[in-house]
């Protein structure tokens, strides 16, 4: 019950602070900082595939209902969550996650963390951009795009994580 | 049959995934060519609301600039008030003006949201159909051209703007009338291109680019920008011409949107035109 309140405040919180804040931010170079693939990596895992699919699809949906991108997110939110399954099953611990564990810098670290989300990032970031540009002839610009944008994403998530969420691993 | 059961439950999930993809993708295509509503954009009442509100922060961080860029308009719109003019010519009595009518009317509007970094970049306005303003009219700031409007609800309006792939307004070099399409690469947002002009024509450096009002959308001479490098395109006879905006998109918060009052009259006419294909 407080996992669903938790992530349903989540839900909404990242929507304002991708849509508001780092959508409105232009650092030039087509740098975009994404950290809305947060919220789908820290979805628990146990949740059911379809579910994650439908409440990623609504999540990007939202997103571009405040940023004129007609789908542009709902794209992007929606392969990455397709994904998340496989690349958890490629990057489990030895002896499996813990069961109810939160994959968040606190449980499980900052080099599995960082690891499993820049995979994600690269993914999200490669799709979206291509296709947004969508066009072969772009295609390094595209790739540009993606490797810049990737550690910024990535600084700005675990920033995220270690401004807002409580440590507790050892409890 | 136990393996088929897992392999169509696993393909149960792709094709979930493929409707929900399709949805979006189409939703994204569409929208960008023609817009099929307004639900999911900037221009619906929720979301509007919201920009209003982000806009209240943040239209006081270029203040200054676009104070002084007001004022500058101000005293060029005062230098042509009639008290600041004196009477040169007194053999000529002043008539009044029947040779000229008003076509083109202007609307203030606000830009409450923008982007510029996209591949294609959408702005929205605070005015919407209750101000008069529709799709396809023209969006002007006091710097150069904007873009066009692309939608519009009861109080809000978006603006596909030059800063997208294919805006494709008609432009001419102003000295000697050479035109072609504006477009944009969507490398930077202070440069721009002008495609389709046949490469036995002359063009300068830095000469000015400017609207050709062809379509009746904008006016003819609303400037666009000036000529930064003119290339060969590879393979065909014509110009690549790569041009600096003369407005920073960036900063823009003043626009007004132009209605043009005799459109209907040179669709009309336009309409007559015999197609030859048929």
């Amino acid at each position: 019950m407080i996992n669903i309140v938790k992530h349903s405040i989540r839900f909404f919180a990242f929507i304002f602070v991708q849509a508001f804040i780092f959508n409105q931010l232009e650092i030039g170079l087509g740098i975009q900082i994404m950290v809305f693939p947060l919220f789908i990596f820290l979805l628990p895992i146990e949740l059911n595939i379809f579910a994650l699919m439908v409440v990623s699809f609504v999540f990007g949906i939202s997103i571009d209902y405040f940023s004129n991108t007609y789908g542009l997110f709902a794209s992007s939110a929606l392969l990455i969550a397709y994904l998340r399954p496989f690349l958890f099953k490629f990057l489990e611990p030895r002896d499996g996650f813990l069961p109810g564990a939160e994959l968040s810098i606190y449980q499980m670290g900052y080099g599995w963390f960082s690891t499993a989300f820049v995979l994600i990032l690269l993914i999200n970031n490669f799709w979206f951009f291509l296709i947004e540009q969508f066009k072969w002839k772009e295609v390094w610009y595209i790739f540009l795009k993606t490797l810049l944008s990737t550690p910024l994403s990535l600084g700005a998530s675990i920033l995220i994580q270690m401004a807002f969420f409580k440590n507790t691993s050892n409890k | 049959m136990r393996n088929l059961i897992a392999f169509l439950k696993r393909f149960r999930i792709f094709i979930v995934f493929a409707i929900l993809q399709g949805v979006a993708l189409s939703s994204y295509f569409t929208n960008l060519s023609f817009p099929r509503s307004q639900y999911l954009t900037t221009a619906s009442s929720l979301s509007g609301k919201m920009m209003e509100i982000n806009n209240d922060v943040t239209k006081h961080f270029n203040l200054a600039y676009n104070n002084r860029k007001l004022q500058y308009e101000n005293i060029q719109l005062r230098r042509k008030l009639a008290q600041s003019n004196i009477k040169i010519d007194n053999g000529v009595i002043k008539i009044n003006d029947t040779i000229f009518q008003q076509q083109y009317d202007y609307i203030p509007t606000t830009v409450l949201n923008s982007t510029v970094h996209k591949r294609n970049n959408y702005f929205t306005l605070n005015a919407g159909k209750s101000s008069g303003i529709y799709r396809g009219m023209g969006v002007i700031s006091n710097n150069g051209v904007v873009g066009i409007i692309h939608t519009s609800s009861e109080h809000f309006s978006i603006v596909k703007t030059v800063l997208t792939e294919n805006i494709n307004i008609d432009v001419m070099v102003e000295k000697t009338g050479v035109y072609g399409l504006l477009k944009w690469s969507g490398k930077s947002p202070k440069i721009g291109t002008v495609s389709s002009i046949s490469n036995d024509l002359s063009l300068k450096k830095w000469s000015e680019i400017v609207t050709r009002g062809g379509s009746g959308i904008f006016p003819k001479g609303i400037p666009v920008g000036k000529i930064k490098s003119i290339k060969t395109v590879e393979g065909k006879p014509l110009w690549d011409v790569e041009i600096y905006f003369s407005e920073k998109y960036a900063k823009l918060q003043n626009v007004y949107v132009i209605k043009n009052l005799l459109i209907k009259e040179q669709k009309e006419i336009e309409e007559t035109i015999p197609n030859e294909n048929e």
